[in-house]
């Protein structure tokens, strides 16, 4: 990890780069720094404290907030009287950990790489363009990040909304959208795709906060297209009575304190209304130094300084060997970003695949020392001073000479900073001198901090799970800063428990499973396909299995993609690739039947023709697909001139003059979608339709084209073919759910009715052809997610694990998905997420192992009685019966168990232990939680 | 010509981190290089995140 | 800090995924809060067997919080 760094150029070829980096110094010595804060407290400089928007302020050395990586504070150099004036120096002489170092200097590193990734992010709008609307001159008008950080209780405001005017809590606030989107008077004609979903989320936090609060959005058109996002935004819009304006707001005043917005509807009425606060919903611009990056990397930019790809490849650069990924490939939310990330991976996967773990490093340990356990228990108790966070309050000696009046304590020592090198070091020495075979370190959290110390013992040949932790920072000096003599009784307590737990401790093996190193992926369409060659060119065996008897699935009835490529050329290169390469066997007319096992392990059947085949493999990506939905409504089926867009996309693809005849056209959006029979936004059908109306336009000028629609979701790029659309002269009227166009056939032609909102009456349009933007329905999904365990959504899509940090995953381990099957997307949305399910399904093919947390579920068959209990409660289908003998006994399958002891708090026989936390292990810890009371009574 | 099995992430937001992380479980060295001091990038600013209300640290 | 002198003591089984995470959010914005409690960590509350409980309030536990 370099940090303060900033690349200045990339030499050599795709495989073998030289890239050349510029990094400035922290000051701080991360390895020393304990991110105690000391050096804040006394440094004399105040700087605004950029990672709260400049709410709040804070010094030259600090740290951005508490969870930061590195862990390590830094020194603003800009504001540093010691960096600046050879000054101060205060910090330097407070640091107890002598951290900080203002000898280093900036260096310039070369850095030998196969390939590049560029993830630089999205830049900020100018504060010029937010000064159209207030921003700098009225203090009320903030920014959605501004916003964010009131409504954060880490945040500056400690999660209260206040005015930053007077410090007042305001009454109603107004969001405005598009700020710095869908404008091209600022240079950023695209929409910015996030900005509706993260104003409706600010409004529903802040309602949470303030249920008193009158919101009030401005939107152009709501664009929540995302997964799940328009039933989200609907809830949120219900449950706290958001106000929904169709509207942009030109300009924001300020009256008697209060700020003045005017605003012109769509049925040209005009409104002024007086608000307390104003959040501007503000864009995603290009990074500020993308033209730095372009040059330093070779890579060209387009016309918005984004990054240059095409919609066949999405993460590529212009640039061999140089891939892109997130919102600076184009704007895009935190789900798209995390699978363009992961399919990046893919893509410098696919160029590296021989140089695989040649670089990596791998860490060996010693072999473990068993004669330890031999012995009765040896515990030493670390008890940590943490600086002054533990020390300051918990009297760390006397909770030290506490833990050596305990049984079983041999060692009971405090340390300053029980997690920096030196002491580690010294804990280990002293582990090995006196032969401890149980560890006890009473300081911060084990979510934080047990692997490091377990890694410790691993070192020195100690078996990791010889260790406890007692929390008497977190939970214990820091929220009783008040009542340090509580806290002490209280450390001590934890103390005990810990050392009563660690006594019973066992070694705990840390099993690996072996992985079959081969993929199965499921559909031959185009995310398939892609995801089949992704993993084949990364280096192991792909069996791409199609129902249909031939490759290709939707992309066969697209024509262009919405960048104007030839959609029939990219169907062909991606089958002739899939066809001859030797790594990908193509399975058609073959059905999915069945899977059992667990991730490394699986066994699929296979059927075809009747004949059933059984193939092992390590993972599979499901890739299923979607179909276009088949309209009900509109006439459709009953004329030929009513049809889909996929239908006019063909009869535009025919002929030399497919529009003979034709002089209007009435393209109809949400059909299907956002409604009874699919309730979610198909997303990629506004984009569609648009795509086609420009086609229609460049075949033949005068064709009239009207687009009836509820909100034109042209997200991203997209929005250049909305604006040239209406340059064009495509007529586009809005339609409200409650008031749906009607197609009525007559003898000759058709014509369409529509409500007119400007008119305020109904309006007639002649119509050639009719056009359905039909959405897009799940496949027949249920079948295959019961035959793999895996979940569905509402609308019948694939569950992922996590929608933002896990988008390509499924709850079962091992199982990956991608394309239509996750919902409704695009061709380069599809690709993408191909390629991520691609690297995260060749990741446990690459290991070879599958590793196990040891803090899985054990059964004791002799104890077992067969019951099932277990099998049934079991949430992760991890443990099974299986015959031994006569009888039934249970067995965990260990790959996939999660630990979480549902199983063994059930078993009416005590069965079952857990890793690391057994029924004794808990009973001697509640035992000493009162072992006073405990004793007493015995003794009574 | 010799390939390298290491790969330059430039940029240590949500993307970067998680390319990063992938690359390093497929088996490459990654330098993930960030212009600021942290890594964590814009995400690490937000309190929340839609539609779920996820806290985003 | 208690009202009637009552100062009882508090045993916590907390979920290490969430309630055991949101402690120590706490501790890290500095809350304050009694300092009754005591806290064995367990991976989920699933694993929390009914005679944990029982066990917990025999030894004299005035009271048992389970979060998850």
């Amino acid at each position: 990890m370099i940090t303060n760094a900033s690349l200045q150029a990339i030499e050599g070829q795709p495989g073998s780069f030289v890239a050349r980096v510029h990094q400035e110094p922290r000051y701080i010595d991360e390895d020393k720094c304990t991110a105690c804060g000391t050096c804040t407290m006394y440094c004399p400089r105040p700087v605004a404290d950029f990672y709260n928007e400049r709410l709040d302020v804070t010094r030259a050395p600090h740290i951005d907030y508490a969870q930061a990586i590195p862990a390590s504070y830094y020194i603003d150099a800009k504001a540093c009287l010691r960096v600046n004036y050879e000054t101060c120096n205060l910090c330097a002489q407070t640091c107890t950990a002598q951290a900080i170092d203002f000898s280093q200097k900036p260096r310039d590193l070369e850095l030998e790489v196969g390939a590049v990734v560029l993830a630089p992010g999205f830049g900020r709008v100018d504060n010029e363009v937010l000064a159209r609307f207030g921003y700098g001159r009225y203090p009320d008008v903030v920014t959605s990040l501004e916003f964010e950080r009131l409504t954060c209780a880490s945040g500056p405001t400690e999660g209260h909304i206040l005015r930053p005017s007077d410090q007042t809590r305001p009454r109603r606030i107004a969001f405005l959208q598009c700020v710095g989107s869908r404008d091209e008077t600022c240079g950023n004609g695209f929409c910015s795709s996030v900005c509706c979903m993260y104003a409706v989320k600010e409004a529903s936090v802040a309602k949470e906060h303030e249920p008193d609060l009158d919101i009030s959005l401005f939107f152009m058109d709501v664009r929540t297209q995302g997964k799940g996002f328009d039933a989200a935004r609907k809830r949120a819009q219900e449950k706290y009575g958001l106000r929904i304006i169709r509207a942009r707001v030109p300009n924001v005043d300020q009256v008697d304190g209060r700020l003045l917005l005017t605003w012109v509807t769509d049925d040209g009425k005009s409104h002024t209304e007086l608000f307390d606060m104003v959040v501007l919903s503000v864009g995603l611009s290009a990074p500020e130094d993308a033209r730095a990056i372009a040059e330093a990397s070779g890579i060209e930019l387009n016309h918005y300084n984004f990054c240059k790809t095409t919609h066949d490849a999405p993460l590529a650069t212009t640039r061999d060997g140089i891939y892109v990924a997130g919102a600076f490939q184009g704007p895009k939310d935190i789900p798209e970003s995390v699978t363009q990330a992961s399919g990046v991976a893919a893509l410098a996967s696919e160029l590296l695949a021989e140089t695989r773990g040649t670089r990596s490093v791998t860490v060996t340990y010693p072999e473990e020392d068993t004669s330890l356990l031999e012995e009765e228990p040896r515990v030493g108790v670390f008890v940590c001073h943490c600086g002054v966070n533990i020390a300051g309050v918990v009297d760390v000696k006397a909770v030290r000479d506490y833990a050596g009046t305990l049984p079983g304590v041999v060692l009971y020592e405090d340390t300053l900073y029980s997690c920096s090198q030196d002491a580690l070091k010294s804990i280990a020495e002293k582990i090995k001198e006196n032969r401890l075979n149980r560890v006890v370190i009473a300081a911060c959290s084990p979510r934080t901090h047990e692997p490091l110390f377990q890694e410790t013992l691993r070192s020195i040949g100690v078996n990791p799970a010889l260790f406890e932790m007692a929390n008497i920072r977190d939970q214990c000096a820091w929220v009783h800063s008040q009542e340090p003599e509580a806290a002490t009784e209280k450390a001590k307590d934890l103390v005990r428990m810990a050392v009563a737990k660690a006594r019973l401790l066992e070694p705990l093996a840390q099993p690996t499973v072996d992985v079959i190193p081969k993929a199965i992926v499921l559909g031959g369409g185009a995310s398939g396909m892609t995801a089949a060659l992704s993993i084949a060119d990364q280096g192991y065996q792909t069996v791409l299995v199609e129902r249909s008897d031939r490759l290709g699935g939707n992309l066969r009835d697209l024509k262009w993609t919405l960048d104007g490529r030839d959609a029939g050329k990219i169907l062909k290169d991606l089958t002739d690739r899939v066809n001859s390469h030797t790594g990908v066997e193509v399975l058609l007319g073959t059905e999915f039947k069945g899977m059992s096992g667990y991730v490394g392990n699986f066994t699929s059947s296979l059927e075809k023709g009747g004949q059933t085949e059984l193939v092992n493999h390590g993972v599979l990506v499901v890739a299923t697909g979607g179909r276009p939905y088949l309209p009900k409504s509109y006439g459709y089926g009953k004329s030929k001139r009513v049809i889909t867009q996929l239908e006019l996309e063909s009869r535009l693809s025919k002929g030399k003059n497919p529009l003979r005849n034709v002089r209007s056209i009435v393209m109809i959006q949400c059909v299907g979608s956002r409604g009874d029979d699919m309730s979610y936004c198909s997303r990629l059908c506004c984009s569609q339709a648009v795509k086609n109306a420009l086609k229609i336009k460049e075949f033949k000028p005068d064709v009239r084209v009207y687009i009836l629609y509820r909100d034109m979701r042209t997200y991203g790029f997209s929005e250049d073919l909305y604006r040239e659309a209406r340059k064009k002269g495509v007529i586009f009227l809005r339609y409200t759910p409650d008031r749906k166009p009607e197609v009525i056939r007559q003898t000759r032609g058709i014509k369409v009715r529509v409500y007119d909102r400007l008119i305020g009456d109904e309006i007639e349009v002649p119509a050639s052809w009719v056009v359905l933007s039909v959405g897009i329905a799940p496949a027949e999904n249920e079948e295959t997610a019961r035959l793999i365990k895996a979940p569905l959504t509402q609308d019948g899509f694939f569950l992922e694990a996590h929608a933002k940090l896990r988008p390509v995953e499924v709850a079962v381990d091992g199982v990956y998905l991608c394309g239509l099957a996750h919902g409704p997307k695009s061709l380069e949305e599809s690709i993408s997420q191909a390629k991520a399910a691609a690297a995260k399904a060749t990741i446990p093919l690459a290991k070879g192992k599958v590793a196990v947390a040891p803090i899985v579920s054990r059964v004791d068959k002799s104890l077992c009685i067969g019951c099932g209990i277990c099998e049934n409660l079991c949430p992760f289908n991890a443990i099974r019966l299986v015959k031994e003998g006569k009888r039934r006994k249970a067995e965990t399958i260990t790959a996939s168990c999660k630990g979480c002891g549902i199983c063994a708090s059930h078993c009416p026989a005590l069965a079952i232990s857990m890793g690391g936390f057994t029924d004794s292990e808990i009973m001697a810890q509640i035992h000493a939680f009162s072992q006073r009371e405990c004793e007493e009574r015995r003794e009574s | 010509m010799k390939k390298t099995g290491a790969i330059m992430v430039l940029g240590g937001g949500v993307s970067g981190v998680q390319t990063a992380l992938d690359l390093a479980d497929l088996g490459y060295y990654v330098y993930l290089v960030e212009k600021k001091a942290y890594i964590g990038g814009f995400m690490a600013q937000l309190d929340k995140t839609f539609p779920t209300n996820d806290c985003a640290i | 800090m208690t009202q009637k002198g009552f100062d009882p003591r508090i045993l916590g089984f907390f979920c290490h995924w969430c309630c055991y995470a949101a402690a120590d959010s706490a501790g890290v914005s500095r809350y304050q809060y009694p300092p009754n409690v005591r806290v064995i960590r367990v991976m989920c509350t699933g694993r929390i067997d009914v005679r944990f409980i029982l066990e917990a309030f025999k030894c004299g536990s005035d009271g048992v919080f389970t979060g998850g």
